[in-house]
């Protein structure tokens, strides 16, 4: 017993000191960034080849909801596979893999954007990194309901109306690739990866992609495409170097 | 010293007559006179009526001159039928109604059969009409008078007095009267016999557009709109409101927050969190905006949200499943529910109209 009130005792004086000490004594330790030295860092930059028949246009059909068609103006095509005329093929995600481990970055304050205009998704696939805000708009004339169908992150989905104010998500953990659909109509399709790091690209057009201020090192470099599915290469990047990375995707035989 | 219990027990009650005396006027709220037999439209069930409030002529009409009445608002601006106004079936048009203390939190519902529903109010804190009438008179937001100023207006007013007298044999005003003479009015508000009506119960297959039926059958098909879950389709009658709280994700925010908490105020229960009463269907053609919140602006916009399954959050009822609607089935909805405008009573308008 007499132990027990001098533990007290010895508690509440501690308490006591402590109040009196003005400086905080529950500091969280501050996140140590990884801070990418430029003068060792490189890039690596490639160009995305799909090797069999280029696809033909598919219509889309949109007369699930009137509005959408007179919202597109004009004829919809399918965009889950476009190459161009000399086989490039746009719309894939490239991103590194494995060779970042360990390294902690920073959080982008500025806002990734996805616009429900026309009845598509714009744009259509996305990156964004762990905790960085996530921005949904809606400038078509109609109600839309985006619906990211996340595994590991957690799925919702949440309706918007024409003229209804931007709302912001966010994903807290890293997931390739997140299918996001539109609950109201089928046909609208979009796709979100989310990383610990900043280290991806889409493929524009012509099926070019550029990762840059990469610190120098060996790398997994990755490709995912919704169609064709995933590849991946070994790649080491030396300092103020831009080393090349090409992928090609085999059509069916 | 001892008592003797009897002596006790008698103090005791005089003591408890004495108290109740001073917190109850000796003033009796219940109108005399006969009850009124209220017309029931087609399409709607019998009207519960409570047994210390009968509707009489004469409390129905004093209801009626109560409700069109600007006195009953701090600066005299403001009556009921402001934002319940007949035009537009007891709504107001806004999204948010205006009131004196600035835009109310909520979208205005229809008087329209309201007496029919067990729970007054988007989150249901009335029980009764009679309860409900003199809430929005004191609320600051929106007609912001003390009981007791409202009493002392209408009994300022020459021409109540012989309304009280004859609805309830003196001419005291209360603030019990005057719920009870605007829940009366309220109780003959009722529409039905729409196109629905004569097609489902009064046998008129035509009443109905082609669309308008296909409409109604993915209304009540569990596997298509499944809208009758909640907007209640009876074997007799409908009153398009199951007269209950779900949350349909209407109004949560970023990380599943709910600006308007909804029926959890009154419960404290968490599923109740952002859950608020079905609102009735009837006449919802002219009752645009939509939603608690009067966000949604058309039918449209209200099929494509229930088609989008809501929004999804922690307490989504369990009622807003995946629903499959093509494009046929969006557009019969909206046809359907615009085959729901009912007849509007006579005698409902301000007094001395029709």
């Amino acid at each position: 017993m007499k132990m027990k009130i001098c533990l007290l005792l010895v508690v509440l004086s501690a308490g006591c000191s402590k109040k009196s000490n003005t400086v905080p004594v529950a500091v969280l330790d501050a996140p140590a960034y990884f801070k990418v030295d430029a003068a060792s860092a490189g890039s690596i930059s490639g160009k995305v080849k799909f090797a069999g028949p280029r696809p033909r246009p598919q219509l889309i059909n949109m007369e699930e909801d009137p509005a959408c068609v007179m919202a597109h103006a004009g004829k919809a095509y399918d965009e889950s596979l476009v190459v161009d005329a000399h086989g490039a093929l746009g719309n894939a995600f490239v991103y590194i893999s494995r060779g970042l481990e360990g390294k902690n970055f920073e959080t982008p304050t500025t806002p990734v954007v996805i616009d429900q205009r026309g009845c598509w998704f714009r744009p259509r696939l996305l990156g964004l990194q762990t905790g960085q805000t996530f921005k949904i708009v809606n400038s078509d004339p109609v109600t839309h309901n985006i619906h990211p169908m996340a595994m590991v992150n957690r799925e919702w989905n949440h309706s918007q109306g024409p003229g209804d104010d931007p709302m912001t998500r966010r994903f807290i953990k890293p997931e390739i690739m997140i299918p996001v659909k539109c609950n109201i109509h089928s046909w609208m399709h979009a796709y979100i990866g989310v990383l610990d790091h900043p280290y991806f690209a889409v493929t524009k057009d012509d099926g070019s992609f550029e990762i840059k201020n990469l610190p120098a090192g060996t790398y997994t470099i990755s490709i995912w495409q919704e169609k064709l599915g995933t590849q991946e290469q070994q790649i080491t990047v030396a300092a103020q170097t831009n080393a090349t990375a090409n992928f090609t995707y085999k059509g069916k035989s | 010293m001892f008592f003797r219990p009897w002596v006790v027990s008698m103090t005791m009650a005089a003591v408890l007559l004495i108290v109740c005396d001073g917190c109850r006027s000796h003033v009796q709220d219940k109108p005399i006179g006969q009850s009124v037999s209220i017309p029931i439209p087609l399409g709607l069930p019998p009207l519960p009526l409570p047994r210390d409030n009968p509707p009489t002529a004469d409390a129905v009409a004093l209801g009626r001159a109560l409700f069109y009445d600007k006195h009953l608002s701090q600066d005299d601006s403001l009556s009921c039928s402001s934002c319940h106004n007949p035009q537009t079936y007891f709504t107001d048009g806004q999204r948010l109604s205006k009131g004196l203390g600035g835009l109310s939190l909520r979208n205005a519902p229809t008087v329209m059969n309201a007496a029919y529903l067990p729970f007054q109010f988007w989150d249901g804190r009335a029980l009764t009409l009679e309860e409900q009438a003199a809430s929005p008179i004191a609320d600051p937001l929106e007609m912001n008078q003390p009981h007791n100023v409202s009493v002392k207006k209408i009994a300022a007013n020459g021409e109540y007095k012989a309304m009280f007298v004859e609805t309830f044999g003196s001419d005291d005003v209360t603030i019990g009267r005057i719920e009870n003479a605007l829940a009366s009015f309220e109780r003959t508000l009722l529409s039905g016999n729409s196109a629905f009506d004569r097609y489902q119960y009064g046998g008129d297959q035509t009443a109905l557009t082609i669309s308008q039926a296909r409409g109604l059958a993915v209304f009540l098909d569990p596997n298509k709109g499944n809208c009758a879950s909640c907007h209640t389709v009876r074997p007799h009658d409908a009153l398009f409101t199951d007269g209950k709280f779900h949350n349909t994700g209407e109004g949560v925010g970023d990380l599943d927050q709910f600006s308007d908490i909804g029926r959890y105020h009154e419960t404290k229960v968490k599923t109740d969190t952002g859950a608020f009463k079905t609102p009735t269907l009837r006449n919802v053609a002219h009752t645009a905006p939509y939603m608690h919140d009067g966000r949604l602006k058309t039918l449209k916009e209200v099929v494509d949200f229930y088609a989008g399954g809501g929004n999804s959050n922690l307490y989504l009822d369990p009622e807003m499943k995946k629903i499959h609607l093509n494009g046929t089935d969006r557009e019969d909805l909206v046809a359907f529910m615009q085959s729901l405008t009912g007849e509007m009573p006579p005698n409902v308008g301000p007094p001395g109209k029709k």
